[in-house]
């Protein structure tokens, strides 16, 4: 296996590695050679500092202190109970109650934010853990909850573009698989047309980065500013 | 083909995962006023669910489940409150009807809090028959239930359903151990085991005994009392029935460990026996510490304070063992508290906590 395919071990796992959140970004971390706090880095830096950020699925606070340090303001939710105790414990031991907040819900509550309420929606490694329709709904009320003009980051396994890699991934994604269902029952699946998912609920692609033989994407969409056809 | 395939494997290996997709079905030609009915996502369940309500006009809700079936998923938590809420939500079934009443499947309210489903959708939840076959009736009868709608029976064909799917795995991984160590008993194996299974579920209603690994005791007890007899006598067929007699023996005890378990109407003999030796999980499957094993393991008693019983039948509703009723005075009646399994199914559904699962 070539080191770049290396960081895919970790997204696999990463169902098995959220039993534990103590150790949880440690874990994706090394699992992953050190691209996933990479990856967080791209999408906190993606963000206009300043911004008011909803992090969906935030899950300790990594990402989520990532922006802080932009002078960002963060609300996060998570559906884990766990991830969520994690993230006050950050809240408390890194006093950042003034610019984080974490909630324990599911994407399904998202219709409970107010119209335009967030300048930027961040979003790492969990839209490859919902299905069809969780997805779907998701989008539609990120774009709801946006600000006009604001953006919308998503960061998570895709499935690579060319045939040849397809099945490349599917090889080594297989025994992984197989592996974390029986450990975790929970599994993700690689997404397979997330921009134009983003494009269907209405926002407009004006970034895509593709890394690791194309197994891994960040998605930029931004939702039409006031005024604009 | 996959159907196919995705059918014999829920058939045969109930205790592994078999999902199907979550989503909204239509079931006939559903409109606005169409009842709507929720299930987890194992794809047995959803298969046999549609091939009941087949010639009626209903929405359905697959949810998911982990691809589990509805009491294993609602024990472990994976058929939960969420599940319900995300299908509702995010199915687009809020558009095409115009009503706001679910039928939730009674097995499921272990892991299902009705009262935070009406809160987070503001659907009204009911419980419907425990068996799928009732539900063309219930519907019929504008949600009404009879007392029998309400309970577990586990009769004959659910016996043998849901112990195949269970028991073929340790069946079959004995097998493969008798093909590597000890081919010279593999044929004595395959027909003692199989035959040990289809005596024991076939009769297990009729044995002695209030759990699985006490029926399973009590039935090795003949066994051994045959053995005896057959030996002392200097019975011709002593030799050639010995080895089956013995693998007989072993398999019962391994059947009934596994029968609580499955059973709706039984105490769960596994997870307390294993959680006593100190496993306290199996995968992300934890049962060391958790209400339902402390119950089990007699560390935890079901209390019940009537002056917090708000009247709301919740419980009655819910029990598969008819464990509470409702008295004259309109509050819960705790009337077969030997009954319970521990399902916390009251629990769960208890909102003034007048039902608790107190540390003995």
């Amino acid at each position: 296996m070539s080191a770049r395919r290396i960081p895919l071990l970790s997204y696999v796992f990463m169902k098995i590695l959220e039993m534990k959140p103590a150790t949880y970004d440690r874990h994706m971390d090394r699992a992953s050679r050190g691209h996933v706090f990479k990856a967080k880095q791209a999408v906190a830096e993606e963000v206009t500092p300043g911004s008011y950020v909803l992090d969906i699925g935030c899950g300790t606070g990594d990402l989520a202190r990532m922006m802080i340090e932009r002078d960002c303001i963060v609300d996060g939710f998570d559906m884990s109970p766990a991830m969520i105790m994690a993230a006050e414990e950050r809240i408390e031991t890194e006093h950042l109650a003034r610019k984080f907040s974490a909630r324990q819900i599911g994407v399904e509550g998202m219709d409970g934010i107010a119209a335009e309420t967030y300048d930027a929606i961040v979003s790492m490694l969990v839209f490859s853990e919902l299905n069809d329709d969780e997805r779907c709904f998701a989008l539609q009320q990120a774009q709801r909850i946006l600000r006009p003009g604001g953006i919308i980051i998503i960061a998570d396994e895709v499935v690579p573009q060319t045939g040849c890699r397809r099945i490349l991934q599917s090889i080594i994604r297989l025994p992984l698989f197989a592996i974390t269902y029986i450990i975790a029952t929970g599994v993700t699946r690689p997404l397979a047309d997330l921009a134009g998912d983003m494009a269907r609920a209405g926002v407009t692609i004006v970034k895509e980065v593709r890394s690791h033989g194309d197994s891994f994407a960040m998605i930029v969409g931004r939702k039409k500013g006031e005024g604009e056809p | 083909m996959t159907s196919i395939l995705k059918t014999i494997w829920g058939l045969l290996f109930r205790l592994f995962p078999c999902p199907t997709k979550v989503g909204l079905r239509r079931i006939g030609e559903p409109g606005p006023d169409s009842p709507v009915l929720i299930t987890c996502n194992f794809d047995l369940t959803v298969k046999r669910l549609k091939r009941v309500l087949k010639g009626l006009d209903v929405w359905l809700l697959v949810a998911e489940s982990k691809g589990v079936n509805v009491w294993c998923a609602a024990g472990g938590e994976e058929f939960n409150t969420h599940s319900v809420v995300s299908v509702v939500k995010t199915s687009g079934i809020e558009d095409k009807i115009t009503h706001r009443t679910l039928v939730l499947p009674p097995l499921g309210a272990p892991g299902i809090n009705a009262d935070e489903v009406r809160s987070q959708t503001g659907w009204k939840v009911r419980w419907g028959p425990v068996y799928a076959d009732d539900i063309p009736r219930y519907l019929t009868d504008n949600y009404k239930k009879n007392e029998g709608m309400k309970r577990a029976r586990y009769d004959l064909s659910e016996r043998l359903d849901t112990g195949l799917g269970s028991m073929f795995p340790i069946y079959l991984t004995g097998a493969m151990g008798f093909l590597i160590f000890g081919r010279n008993l593999l044929t004595e194996y395959l027909v003692a085991g199989a035959l040990a299974f289809i005596v024991f579920m076939s009769l297990c209603s009729w044995i002695p005994g209030r759990r699985g690994i006490t029926k399973a005791f009590f039935v090795d007890a003949v066994l051994v009392l045959i053995m005896v007899i057959l030996e002392v006598s200097l019975n011709p067929y002593i030799s050639e029935l010995r080895p089956f007699l013995i693998l007989a023996l072993v398999m019962i005890p391994v059947y009934g460990l596994e029968l609580g378990g499955l059973a709706s109407t039984m105490k769960s003999d596994l997870d307390p026996f294993l959680a006593r030796l100190g496993i306290g999980a199996v995968g992300n499957v934890a049962f060391a510490g958790t209400v339902r094993t402390e119950l089990l393991n007699g560390y935890r008693e079901l209390t019940y304070n009537e002056d917090l019983c708000i009247g709301c039948r919740s419980c009655a509703e819910v029990c598969p063992q008819g464990v509470w009723t409702m008295g004259e005075n309109k509050k819960a009646v705790l009337v077969n508290k030997d009954a319970c399994t521990a399902c916390r199914a009251c629990l769960v559904q208890c909102k003034p906590e007048a039902i608790q699962a107190l540390r003995v």
